[in-house]
């Protein structure tokens, strides 16, 4: 029964499309029962999220179980099929497999290598489980959908890299200093990405956390939602000499921290570096603090110049990505392909061993006083024949199956030796 | 015996390098893996080479310059492989083994042949060749983890994040590595020439001879001096403490170098 995913995605549908289809959960338990309730599909699993519609199923015919789906979807979403139908695409068998692995590996997302989409197929399966539309099709190919994504997260570097500003300052933080942990922050100005970027270096042990604003309140605030302690504003020279990393994100229209004041500073520091992470426009640090020894800065700009590098970082990686799927859904296909065949090559074989035992009963019952050794010949013989038999149909099964010719081969089989479909 | 499993020690360490360096450009676990293994299984062929070759002379295999090279590069590898399962710096071969690569292939083909003076002999001599070669060990490191820095340090500079940035550990790690194994090294290299100093002035009349080894060995002593008061008594760090680095290496290379190709006491 073929395999099929009808969809779409932020490949080719606008996102006023894509938000429109996007369907909550009790919707798809809906859904996912109207669609198989007719047994035009047999098995089904839907995917919605804000990137991606997509129906994954088993039907004998996936033209039909495709329309009847996206059908129902529409109509339940109240968005016309005629706007829907054009930008569906359908991948069949093989082809729906290896979509299916790509999806899951982050290697058909947006941001490729973003974590989300594993954790979204995830419920998806569950809740297609807990409707029972999950059959003996879908859960193989999903489990293994899962198992690549996770090899292919542990084996590539498709989501090592850093795609924000936040988190690419973490890493360059971790590629100045051994480890961030007691690694002490000042945090200065009130910025929302700012804040971002402390959390962040918190949760990777960074600690103590210091907070400077010209608002006493402001930073008290602050303080208390990073568990770090409030400064006033006049000893900031002072808590540069003690802090490692220093993000800064005032909306003040001078730098406020100078050359001269670091200067200063890291004259005491011996051989601690100090970073700036400066996510203030216009810039808080003074860029000549760069040419002090020890002492790095990086602002806004030259943060999204590391998210680029990031992303190409992590494009590079996508080609092993993907021939790593690649090779994953090969061996799923094979594998999918001898699980067809061998029900057939099992009752062939039961086949044949029923008639030679039945005709070697008859034979011993008309030789009652032939010695052991004749009956032994007699055994030997049968089973000889009937393995010189098998050998043919059961080699060209298992080569056509390997070759993905294996259905007219199986049906042929069926017929020729009256076997019962089970 | 000794010079075929040399040559296979060589072969390994070529194959180690090549898969060192392939692992800095294409970071694969599996390169690294087969990198780890050449490495080891050269260090173990050399480590039976220098036996055999011991044993067939019935003395360590360090009386001429190119043997105590030889030794020099299994102590080097050993220290790698130690250092890189402490620190985890997984490049660190990808820097080292080119310059094991260069000394051992050099010493391997510089005939060794007449040995040491006959004035030179005692257990005194083995130690203060021993020493020496465990302080230039600690020093071929060090040279490896100041160039791995100020790599590191130029990319962070650059604010362009290249290969490299991705490939090389945090610059402090880096630094770490760096003082430890000058302060690991520098002892050696001082006992080990003091020793040679002692023993060189009764044996050759006069510490002052002009060995050319001798004296290159001072001024790579004295930069590594230097460094080591800077770094304990100055603070110095980072990009200055791997510039010092380099060059007392680039000192130690030509210390070497000159007893290698220029005609001393040594004995090439």
């Amino acid at each position: 029964m073929p395999l099929f995913v009808a969809g779409l995605s932020h490949r080719n549908a606008p996102v006023e499309l894509r938000e429109r289809l996007a369907v909550e959960e009790d919707k798809l338990r809906e859904l996912l029962r109207d669609v198989t309730a007719t047994g035009t599909v047999e098995e089904a699993l839907i995917l919605s999220t804000c990137n991606r519609v997509e129906v994954y199923g088993v039907a004998p015919a996936p033209g039909e179980a495709r329309a009847l789906a996206f059908r129902h979807l529409c109509q339940h979403r109240g968005v016309s099929p005629a706007l829907v139908e054009p930008l569906l695409y359908t991948h069949l068998e093989e082809d729906a497999i290896r979509h299916a692995f790509r999806v899951a590996s982050s290697l058909d997302s947006m941001m490729i290598g973003e974590p989300q989409i594993l954790g979204q197929m995830k419920e998806a399966f569950a809740l297609a489980q807990a409707c029972a539309t999950i059959g003996p099709s879908l859960h193989p190919l999903f489990t293994q959908a899962f198992a690549v994504a996770k090899r292919v997260r542990n084996e590539t570097e498709i989501a090592r890299h850093a795609v924000s500003v936040a988190f690419a300052a973490v890493e360059l933080a971790k590629k100045i200093f051994a480890g961030l942990a007691r690694k002490a922050v000042l945090l200065v100005g009130a910025g929302k990405m700012g804040e971002l970027a402390a959390r962040h270096l918190v949760e990777q042990g960074a600690f103590p956390v210091y907070v400077v604003n010209r608002t006493w309140a402001r930073a008290q605030e602050m303080a208390r939602a990073l568990s770090g302690t409030a400064l006033p504003w006049d000893e900031l020279e002072t808590a540069l000499a003690g802090v490692d990393i220093v993000i800064t994100s005032t909306g003040a229209a001078e730098p406020v921290i100078t050359r001269a004041a670091v200067q200063r500073v890291t004259n005491g520091r011996r051989a601690r570096p100090l970073f700036f992470i400066d996510i203030a426009v216009p810039r808080d640090v003074e860029a000549g603090v760069d040419s002090l020894g020890g002492v790095y800065r990086y602002d806004i700009d030259d943060l999204k110049q590391v998210v680029d590098a990031n992303i190409r970082e992590r494009l590079r990686e996508a080609h092993r990505a993907e021939a790593l799927v690649e090779r994953e859904a090969g061996k799923f296909v094979a594998r999918l392909r001898d699980v067809e065949v061998i029900p057939t090559i099992v009752s062939l074989r039961e086949r044949l061993e029923e008639i030679r035992l039945g005709e070697l009963r008859k034979a011993l019952a008309r030789l009652v006083d032939a010695p052991p050794e004749t009956r032994q010949a007699l055994e030997a013989l049968s089973s000889a024949i009937v393995n010189k038999i098998l050998h043919a149909p059961i080699t060209k099964l298992r080569e056509s199956s390997r070759a993905g010719a294996h259905r007219t081969w199986l049906e042929l089989v069926h017929e020729l030796f009256g076997l019962t479909r089970k | 015996m000794h010079s075929t499993l040399l040559s296979l020690a060589i072969i390994a360490y070529v194959a180690a390098t090549g898969l060192s360096l392939a692992y800095l450009v294409q970071r694969e676990e599996w390169i690294h893996r087969l990198a780890s293994l050449a490495t080891i299984g050269g260090w173990l062929l050399h480590t039976v080479a220098l036996l055999a070759r011991g044993l067939e002379l019935g003395r360590p295999p360090l009386a001429s310059l190119p043997e105590a090279v030889s030794v020099a590069v299994w102590v080097v590898v050993l220290l790698a492989l130690w250092v890189e399962r402490q620190t985890g710096v997984k490049v660190l071969g990808a820097f080292v083994l080119p310059v094991v690569l260069m000394f051992s292939v050099k010493a391997s083909t510089t005939r060794s042949l007449p040995g040491l003076e006959p004035a030179l002999g005692g257990a005194w001599l083995w130690v203060h060749i021993g020493l020496t070669l465990i302080g230039i060990a600690a020093f071929v490191l060090n040279f490896a983890g100041a160039l791995m820095y100020l790599l590191q340090e130029h990319q962070l500079r650059l604010k362009r994040p290249g290969t490299l940035y991705y490939r090389l550990p945090a610059l402090e790690t880096l630094d770490r590595l760096t003082y430890r194994t000058l302060a690991l090294g520098f002892p050696f290299l001082t006992i080990g020439i003091l020793l040679g100093v002692l023993w060189a002035g009764p044996a050759w009349g006069s510490v002052l001879t002009l060995d050319p080894l001798a004296l290159l060995s001072v001024v790579a002593w004295t930069i590594y001096a230097g460094t080591l008061a800077g770094r304990t008594a100055a603070g110095w760090h980072g990009r200055r403490a791997a510039y010092f680095a380099i060059v007392g290496f680039a000192a130690l290379v030509l210390t070497l170098g000159a007893g290698l190709f220029l005609p001393g006491r040594h004995g090439s």
